[in-house]
């Protein structure tokens, strides 16, 4: 058997010089003939695939300056802010905080000393972003076991272990306080959910989404002036009498009162620069 | 008022507000008396400058030679500090804990003058310690400087026009604070309303009375715990909140109760000095506190 198959193997190898004979006439400057050429040819590995993790969250590239950064309108010496504002980047450079927003979807590990495994990871919708300098912090609510759950988390707490952003986005409001009274299904955010990809350049996309309120009583009057709430759907909920009647509690002189008047586009400029030479150094 | 001592006043003949009174005499004499607009323009303008000079630079028209060092030993007195209260921050410690401090700047302090036993009262020497920087063309003020008086056992380490800094208090002691007010402030007494038919809306509050006989196991007392002493702006970071608004003037002084006074352990003594003594860092941590450059703390 063995020298039968010898011979074959001979046979077809003689057929192949052949071919390889007839190429050769056919073309001279063959790549592969080259190889042939130059004796048996090597294991030559495949180039590595390329995987792209879109999973992973890009770091931004927007100009993005993090609201507790600004200092609040009053008496205070600005001297303490700028202080305080040290402390901050100190603590950036060692753990990272990531852009987000109010109606962002945040997934947060803390070390909890009274949790079993000593570190509890909570997913859930930011609805507020609160605090000045050092005591910044944001709520974030999810809705498990039918049992509404929000938990204040201090942006600057050595407790942090991990901040991931799930999904970056913005709501048409800052502060999302009324999905308390909405209907459940808007606050919910599956545990498990992966990190949507997220372009780092760019606007930061809104989401358009208009919430379905619960019956009254709310927590708060949510239709009055005040709180000037684009996100919630009144004509579901309210007749355009009650509307009207809302309207009562407008106080349409506020925007000319010029003590109020609190720009901070330029201290904003300023504070960024300071802060991104801080955090380059 | 209050920061200027009476005797001061008195010497200097500063015209009391008189209200409702016939005449007032005037014995001094104003800086803008013979000045034209322009003049008083340029000496606002260019003695401002001059100050702030002075104090970035730590140099005092008083200045002296430096004290001698000595050797702290139990019980002895140190000079306390004039400082400016700036605010409030949460601190957090290595274990997670969360704390709130008031951030106290000792801006522009010096020892002004130094009184011996003979020349105060007979039986303490003092120091008057200046804390804060005035403008000398304010009609109230007459001296350049915000004053308070620190009372010390003996005067041989004193002398006048002496820089103090906050390094002279260091992490991990108890300090008093105080500040003007008719009671003593800072542990929730604050008195009665002062209408709807109060007498005595300012007495404040006992600590007990005679029926319990006794103090109840975790009143708060004074003292306030040092956290951290950042000693290139001139910081100290005290536990809790203290007396006084924002941008106050207070008193710190190393804590006089007896309970306490054991925390004081070694500390710079008479005071600090920068030129003297070895190079400090520029933040004085207290040993349980959470540094921010760390990474986040894991427990076990």
């Amino acid at each position: 058997m063995a020298v039968c198959a010898k011979s074959v193997e001979k046979c077809v190898f003689s057929m192949r010089l052949s071919r390889t004979l007839k190429l050769q006439n056919e073309r001279f400057l063959s790549t592969s003939l080259c190889r042939l050429a130059a004796g048996p040819p090597k294991f030559v590995p495949p180039s590595k695939p390329v995987i792209i993790d879109k999973t992973q969250t890009v770091a931004s590239l927007r100009k993005f300056l993090s609201p507790e950064f600004i200092p609040p309108r009053q008496r205070t010496d600005p001297f303490k802010f700028f202080l305080e504002r040290k402390d901050m980047v100190r603590r950036r450079k060692a753990f990272d905080i990531p852009e987000f927003y109010a109606g962002s979807i945040l997934a947060v590990t803390m070390a909890d000393p009274n949790a079993n495994v000593k570190t509890n990871r909570f997913v859930g919708i930011c609805i507020q972003r609160g605090g000045k300098g050092l005591g910044a912090t944001f709520v974030l609510r999810n809705i498990i076991n039918n049992q509404g759950v929000e938990i204040c988390y201090e942006l600057y707490s050595p407790r942090l272990q991990k901040i991931e952003v799930l999904r970056l986005q913005k709501r048409l409001d800052d502060n999302l306080m009324y999905l308390r009274d909405a209907l459940p299904e808007y606050s919910t955010v599956d545990p498990e959910m992966k990190p949507e990809p997220c372009c780092p350049t760019g606007e930061v996309p809104v989401n358009q989404l208009k919430v379905k309120m619960r019956p009254k009583p709310w927590s708060k009057r949510w239709e009055r002036p005040k709180f000037n709430i684009q996100g919630i759907r009144f004509d579901l909920c309210l007749t355009p009498e009650a509307m009207e009647h809302a309207q009562k509690w407008a106080e349409p002189w506020r925007e000319y009162d010029m003590l109020k008047e609190y720009d901070t586009s330029e201290l904003e400029k300023k504070i960024f620069t300071e802060v991104q030479e801080e955090m380059n150094k | 008022y209050h920061y200027y001592t009476c005797e001061l006043r008195f010497l200097l003949l500063i015209p009391a507000p008189l209200v409702g009174c016939i005449r007032t005499v005037k014995t001094t004499t104003w800086f803008d008396e013979h000045l034209t607009e322009d003049n008083q323009k340029f000496m606002k303008k260019s003695i401002a400058q001059e100050y702030d000079k002075q104090t970035a630079e730590n140099l005092n028209p008083l200045k002296d030679e430096p004290w001698e060092r000595h050797e702290w030993t139990e019980g002895s007195r140190r000079v306390g500090l004039v400082a400016i209260k700036l605010g409030m921050a949460p601190i957090w410690t290595k274990t997670g804990e969360r704390h709130v401090v008031t951030m106290l700047q000792v801006q522009d302090c010096h020892v002004v003058k130094c009184l011996s036993k003979e020349e105060y009262d007979g039986n303490t020497a003092a120091l008057l310690v200046g804390g804060k920087n005035v403008s000398p063309f304010h009609e109230k003020f007459f001296f350049n400087r915000i004053y308070d008086t620190f009372l010390l056992q003996s005067c041989f380490i004193c002398l006048s026009g002496t820089p103090l800094y906050a390094a002279h208090f260091r992490p991990g002691q108890f300090v008093d604070v105080t500040a003007k007010g008719v009671m003593k402030r800072g542990m929730g007494f604050k008195g009665q309303p002062a209408t709807h038919g109060q007498t005595k809306p300012n007495a404040g509050r006992s600590i007990r009375t005679q029926d319990p006989g006794k103090v109840s196991k975790g009143k708060m007392m004074p003292g306030n715990w040092v956290w951290r002493v950042n000693t290139k702006y001139n910081v100290l970071y005290v536990n809790g909140s203290v007396p006084g608004h924002r941008n106050c003037v207070l008193k710190i002084r190393d804590t006089v109760l007896p309970t306490r006074s054991s925390t004081i352990l070694n500390p710079p003594f008479p005071t600090y000095f920068t030129n003297l003594e070895e190079d400090i860092e520029e933040d004085l941590y207290d040993e349980s506190l959470f540094v921010h450059t760390d990474p986040s703390i894991t427990l076990t």
